[in-house]
C-alpha cells in the first residue's frame, strides 16, 4: 500500500506500514528532523505539524490517514530556506529560546493560532499552548514575545 | 583599560546565536543524528528490583535479523562511581533496581534490536529488596551491596557502612550545652520530599563510533570529561582513547551528569565496527531518571527569646538508590544549604546517602539545596511562631552577614542577604499585594531566604585570534539551553579584546581540542569557564600590546583594545586596527593565541576539626536568593493557585539581564512543579508509577505566572567581572516559599512536598497525621557512624 501526500508543498509517495506515525516518516525517511519526538504520546506537542492547515501532533497520525492531505513542518512553515515568519522573528528578537527542543512545535501551534486570531489575549494564548510543554522557559516570555506582535498587520507572514 | 570600562562593555542583552536554527528546525541534536550511517542500540533492562542472575543466554538474540553486536558485563567489567566505585555498566550477577541494564544490543534498526532483546533468556532468583531508607536503616536490613567493603574508595576521609553509602558530618561548638540552656526554646521538625524528574526534552542519547583505534562519543551531555573517564574506566582502556564531542543539548538540568549509556554504545561500536546510536525512549528516560533524590530530614534548634539560634542539630537522609552516584558527593552540601542562611551558635549535622533497591538518583538543578531549603525555611517559620516573633524579623536578625561564621566555621564576606531582604520589601511594595485575587479562598504569603554556591573547579580555555580580527574561543563547555556559551562567554571575550561579541566564535565541546573541565552545572560555567576565558584573553592582549607599542611608538601602558583597534586610552580612533597588529605579530612570532586556566580559589576554609567525610568543607563562592510568594488555596479542592511570585537574586554582576530573566522565569516554573504537582511514587515492584507525561505532571502554560524579579549586584565574587552563575539558583527556594505560604494560608504544619490537592485537602481537613521519622533518632549522635 502506498500513500501520496504533500509535505511542505512537494508531492511525496510513502510505501510501507500505514500505521507508521507521520513523525517517524518525516524524521527517518525525509530526514526533516525539525519535528521533534519527545513523548510520542501526544502530550508534549513538540512534534506539532500542520495537516491541511490545522496544528496536529504528528506522533499520533498514522501514515494511512494522510492520502491527499497537505502536511507542513517547521522546515516549511515560513516558506522554506532561511525565511522566518513573524512568530519566529519575534521569538528570536525577544531572545526567548533556551534548549530549543519544544520550539518547533511551539512555532507551529502559535503560527496556526495567529492565522485564525490576529489579536489573541494572554489567556487565549495560554489556552492554545496547553498542548505544548516547555521544560526550560516557564512560558511567560514566549507569551510576551507573541503578544508584542498581536494585532499587527500580517502578523503571521 | 580600567575594569569598569571592561565591565561596561561586557554588559548587554546580547541575543543568543543558536536561536534561529532552533526555531527553524535546523539544529541537529544528538537525537537527530541518524540515517543509514548508524545502527541502533537497545538495552535489556531488569523488570524486578532485586534478584540474582542465575542464567543469561544471549545466543538466541544473536541469530535474529539485523543484529550486529551484543554486550554483557564481561565486555565492560569496570566499576565506576563518585567517591565509591560501586556501579557496573551492565549488571554482573546481581540486579539492584528496576530498570537496571543487563544486556546492550545493536541492530540495523531499532525494531530489530528490540525484537532480538525479547529472545534473550534470563533466569533470576529473587532476593529481598530494600525499598525505602527506613527499610535500609532497619536493624538486620538486607544489604544492597553485601560487598561494600570491597569497592575502591575514590575520595579521602570516607565514613560508610552497610547501606550507608556515605556520611558527611559537621560538629561545631557545644550543642549539648546550647540545648541545655535554661533560656532557650527547643523547636523540632520532621520533613520529607519525594523525587523530581528532570525531563529534558532531549533524552539521554549518544552516537559512538570506533575510529583509528579510539572511541568517538558524540553525546548529549553536560560533562564531556566525565563521559570520557567513565567510558575508559568501564571498558578498561586509557582515557586518551576516548574523544567526546557535544552538539546542541536539548536540556539537562543535571540529569546529563550521567554517563551510563555512552559506554554501552561504545562497546557495541567497537564490536560491530559501526556507528552506534543509543537513545533512551521516553519511558526509559522516566523510569531510569537519576532524579532529584527523595529525602527525609529531622531538625532541632535551640533558640533564645530574642531569636538567637544558639544550637542546631540536623540529620538528612538522601536516597541514592541502588548505587552511590552523585548523592555520595551531595552529602557534603547539606552543611552549606541546610546549614546555610543563618548564624548558628553551634551546629551538628549528619548528612547520609542511603542505598535502596530503587533507581539511582542524581543531580538536579540546585541539587540538595531545594529540599534542604524547604525544610530549613519551614523550620524557621515554626521557630518564629514558637517564640512569637515576626517571621521576616526573625530572618533579618539571623541571616549571615559580613564576617559571620557558616556551619562549618568558614567566614562569610559581605552583607548580602540582609540588603536583599530589603530589596524584596521594595519589590513587594512596588507591585502591591494580590490578596484580593484570592476571592474567598484561603490566602497565604511567605518570604524565604536561600543559600547556594557555585561549583568552582577546573576549567580551561584557549583563545585564537584570527587574522580578520575575530576570535575563536575553544573550551569544553556545552550549551544545554542555559545560554552561557552563546552569551556570557562571547560577551566576556569580546569586552576583553575590544571586538564585537558577534566576532567571537565559540567552538562546541571536543575533548580533543580543549583542556579538562568539570562540566556545565552548579552555576559554574560563567564563573569557571568565564575566568579561564578571561585569562586566555589576557595572554592574547599581552602579545598584541607589546607589538602595538612598538608599531605606534607609544607607551604600552597607554594602549587599550577597543572598537576593533589598538587605541590610546581615551582617544577613540587613534592607533591602528586590530587586524594590522595581528598581521605584525604573525610576521614576528606566528599566529596569536592565549591559554587560560581556572580552578577553585580555595580561599574559604572550614574550622579545623569541624567536618568529616566532606568533599567540600567550605564554599568559595556563595550565592543567595530571597523569594516571596502569594497564593490562594481552594478549601474545597485543595488546589493551590500562585497569585504572585517574586525573586531577588544575588547575581554578582548581571552580564546579560534579559538572559537571566529567562533563567529565573524557567527555574521558578520548574520549582512550582516540584512544589505542587511533580510527583514520583515507587510501587511494590520497585518501579516508578509515573511512566510518562500522562502521569508525571509538568507545569503547563496555564500553571505559571510572570515572575517579578530584582537582580542584586555587587556581592563579593571571584568570578570574572564579579559575576556569579545565575541559572542554577532560581529554583532553590520555590518549594520552601510555596510550602511556607500554604502553611500560612491553611494554618497547618506543612512537612512534605509536593503539595498536591489530595495532600492539601488532608491538611485542611486535619486528616494528615504529624510527620515522624522513626528511623531518624531524636538523639543526634545516634544518627552518625562517627560517634557510634
Amino acid at each position: 500500500m502506498s500513500v501520496t501526500l504533500t509535505v511542505n508543498g512537494e508531492e511525496r509517495t510513502f510505501d510501507g506500514d500505514l500505521r507508521l506515525p507521520l513523525a517517524d516518516m518525516l524524521r527517518d525517511q525525509l530526514r526533516l528532523t525539525g519535528t521533534k519526538t519527545v513523548c510520542r504520546e501526544g502530550f508534549c506537542g513538540a512534534c506539532t505539524v500542520h495537516v491541511d492547515g490545522e496544528p496536529m501532533v504528528s506522533c499520533l497520525i498514522p501514515m494511512g490517514t494522510l492520502a491527499g492531505r497537505s502536511v507542513v513542518t517547521i522546515e516549511g512553515v515560513a516558506g522554506g530556506g532561511a525565511q522566518m515568519n513573524a512568530v519566529q522573528r519575534t521569538l528570536l528578537e525577544h531572545d526567548v529560546v533556551q534548549c530549543g527542543m519544544c520550539f518547533p512545535g511551539m512555532v507551529m501551534t502559535l503560527s496556526a493560532c495567529l492565522e485564525k486570531n490576529h489579536a489573541p489575549t494572554r489567556e487565549a494564548l495560554k489556552a492554545e499552548l496547553s498542548g505544548n510543554i516547555c521544560r526550560c522557559t516557564g512560558y511567560e516570555r514566549i507569551l510576551d514575545a507573541v503578544l508584542s506582535i498581536s494585532g499587527q498587520e500580517g502578523a503571521v507572514k | 583599560m580600567s575594569d569598569a570600562s571592561y565591565a561596561d562593555r561586557a554588559v548587554m542583552n546580547f541575543p543568543r546565536r543558536d536561536a534561529q536554527d532552533k526555531i527553524t528546525g535546523r539544529t541537529r541534536y544528538t537525537t537527530d543524528v541518524g540515517g543509514s550511517e548508524v545502527i541502533h542500540a537497545a538495552l535489556l533492562r531488569s523488570e524486578v528490583a532485586s534478584a540474582r542472575i542465575v542464567r543469561l543466554n544471549v545466543e538466541p538474540a544473536r541469530r535474529m535479523p539485523g543484529v550486529r553486536a551484543i554486550a554483557t558485563h564481561a565486555d565492560a567489567p569496570g566499576l565506576y562511581g563518585i567517591g565509591i566505585a560501586d556501579h557496573p555498566l551492565l549488571a554482573r550477577d546481581v540486579i539492584r533496581y528496576h530498570g537496571e541494564p543487563i544486556v546492550a544490543l545493536a541492530a540495523d534498526t531499532l525494531d530489530q534490536a528490540r525484537a532480538a532483546l525479547a529472545l534473550i533468556e534470563l533466569e533470576l532468583a529473587p532476593l529481598p529488596a530494600v525499598p525505602t531508607m527506613a527499610a535500609a536503616l532497619a536493624k538486620d536490613a538486607p544489604l544492597v551491596h553485601p560487598d561494600w567493603k570491597s569497592y575502591a574508595v575514590l575520595a579521602e576521609g570516607s565514613v560508610r557502612e552497610g547501606n550507608i553509602a556515605w556520611e558527611a558530618t559537621v560538629a561545631r561548638g557545644d550543642t549539648d550545652a546550647a540545648f541545655n540552656r535554661p533560656d532557650v526554646t527547643i523547636v523540632e521538625g520532621c520533613y520529607q520530599v519525594g523525587r523530581q524528574s528532570h525531563v529534558p526534552f532531549e533524552p539521554r542519547a549518544a552516537v559512538v563510533s570506533f575510529e583509528d583505534g579510539r572511541f568517538h562519543v558524540h553525546t548529549s551531555t553536560q560533562v564531556p570529561w566525565t563521559v570520557r573517564s567513565v567510558t575508559a574506566t568501564v571498558l578498561g582502556v586509557p582515557e586518551s582513547q576516548v574523544r567526546v564531542t557535544v552538539p546542541a543539548v536539548g536540556g539537562g538540568f543535571g540529569l546529563k551528569f550521567d554517563a551510563s549509556i555512552e559506554p554501552c554504545a561504545a562497546v557495541l561500536a567497537r564490536m560491530s565496527g559501526r556507528s552506534v546510536s543509543i537513545i533512551n525512549s521516553r519511558r526509559e528516560e522516566q523510569m531510569t531518571c537519576l532524579s532529584r533524590e527523595n529525602a527525609e530530614i529531622r531538625i532541632r534548634s535551640a533558640v533564645t527569646q530574642e531569636g538567637e539560634i544558639v544550637g542546631r542539630e540536623a540529620t538528612v537522609l538522601m536516597d541514592c538508590g541502588a548505587y552511590g552516584g552523585e548523592q555520595v558527593f551531595l552529602t557534603s552540601m547539606t552543611a552549606h544549604t541546610l546549614g546555610g542562611n543563618y548564624r548558628l551558635g553551634s551546629a551538628r549535622i549528619s548528612s547520609r546517602a542511603v542505598y535502596t533497591n530503587t533507581p539511582p538518583n542524581g543531580a538536579f538543578r540546585a541539587c540538595n539545596g531545594v529540599y534542604n531549603t524547604f525544610a530549613l525555611e519551614r523550620h524557621t517559620d515554626e521557630i518564629a511562631d514558637a517564640i512569637g516573633m515576626d517571621r521576616l524579623e526573625f530572618r533579618r536578625r539571623n541571616v549571615l552577614g559580613d564576617k559571620d561564621l557558616g556551619a562549618t566555621g568558614q567566614v562569610f564576606e559581605g552583607d548580602v542577604l540582609g540588603p536583599m531582604i530589603d530589596r524584596m520589601e521594595t519589590l513587594r511594595s512596588k507591585s502591591g499585594d494580590r490578596e484580593a485575587l484570592a476571592d474567598g479562598r484561603l490566602y497565604g504569603r511567605a518570604t524565604t531566604v536561600g543559600t547556594w554556591f557555585i561549583f568552582v573547579g577546573l576549567s580551561a580555555a584557549t583563545v585564537n585570534l584570527n587574522s580578520d580580527g575575530s576570535a575563536t574561543l575553544v573550551t569544553t563547555g556545552v550549551e544545554i539551553g542555559q545560554g552561557t556559551m552563546m552569551q556570557a562567554l562571547p560577551q566576556i571575550v569580546a569586552a576583553s579584546l575590544g571586538i564585537p561579541p558577534e566576532q567571537v566564535i565559540v567552538k562546541s565541546a571536543d575533548t580533543d581540542a580543549a583542556g579538562r573541565d568539570l562540566g556545565v552545572g552548579g552555576g559554574r560555567t560563567t564563573v569557571s569557564i568565564g575566568a579561564a576565558s578571561a585569562a586566555a584573553c589576557e595572554e592574547v592582549k599581552d602579545k598584541l600590546l607589546d607589538v602595538a607599542a612598538e608599531m605606534l611608538q607609544t607607551d604600552r601602558a597607554q594602549l587599550v583594545l577597543a572598537n576593533g583597534r589598538v587605541e590610546i586610552a581615551g582617544r577613540p580612533g587613534t592607533g591602528t586596527t586590530i587586524q594590522q597588529v595581528i598581521a605584525e605579530v604573525e610576521s614576528r612570532t606566528g599566529p596569536v593565541s592565549g591559554n587560560g586556566a581556572f580552578t577553585a580559589p580555595g580561599t574559604a576554609t572550614a574550622l579545623p576539626g569541624c567536618v568529616a567525610g566532606h568533599f567540600l568543607e567550605a564554599i568559595d563562592l556563595p550565592v543567595f536568593a530571597v523569594h516571596d510568594c502569594e497564593l490562594a488555596v481552594d478549601p474545597d479542592t485543595g488546589q493551590v493557585e500562585i497569585l504572585a511570585y517574586r525573586v531577588v537574586q544575588d547575581v554578582g554582576r548581571a552580564l546579560n539581564p534579559r538572559a537571566i530573566h529567562g533563567q529565573i522565569q524557567g527555574g521558578v516554573a520548574q520549582g512550582l512543579g516540584y512544589a505542587l504537582h511533580e510527583e514520583i511514587t515507587i510501587n511494590g515492584n520497585g518501579a516508578f508509577d509515573q511512566e510518562g507525561f500522562e502521569t508525571y505532571h509538568l507545569p503547563l502554560a496555564a500553571d505559571v505566572i510572570p515572575v517579578e524579579f530584582d537582580l542584586y549586584e555587587g556581592a563579593p565574587s571571584c568570578g570574572p567581572l564579579g559575576t556569579k552563575g545565575a541559572g542554577e539558583v532560581p529554583i532553590l527556594n520555590v518549594g520552601a516559599t510555596v510550602a511556607c505560604a500554604v502553611a500560612n494560608a491553611t494554618g497547618r504544619k506543612v512537612s512534605a512536598l509536593p503539595l498536591t490537592p489530595p495532600r492539601v485537602m488532608a491538611l485542611i481537613d486535619d486528616r494528615q497525621p504529624e510527620l515522624h521519622h522513626d528511623h531518624i533518632s531524636p538523639v543526634w549522635a545516634e544518627n552518625t557512624l562517627r560517634s557510634a
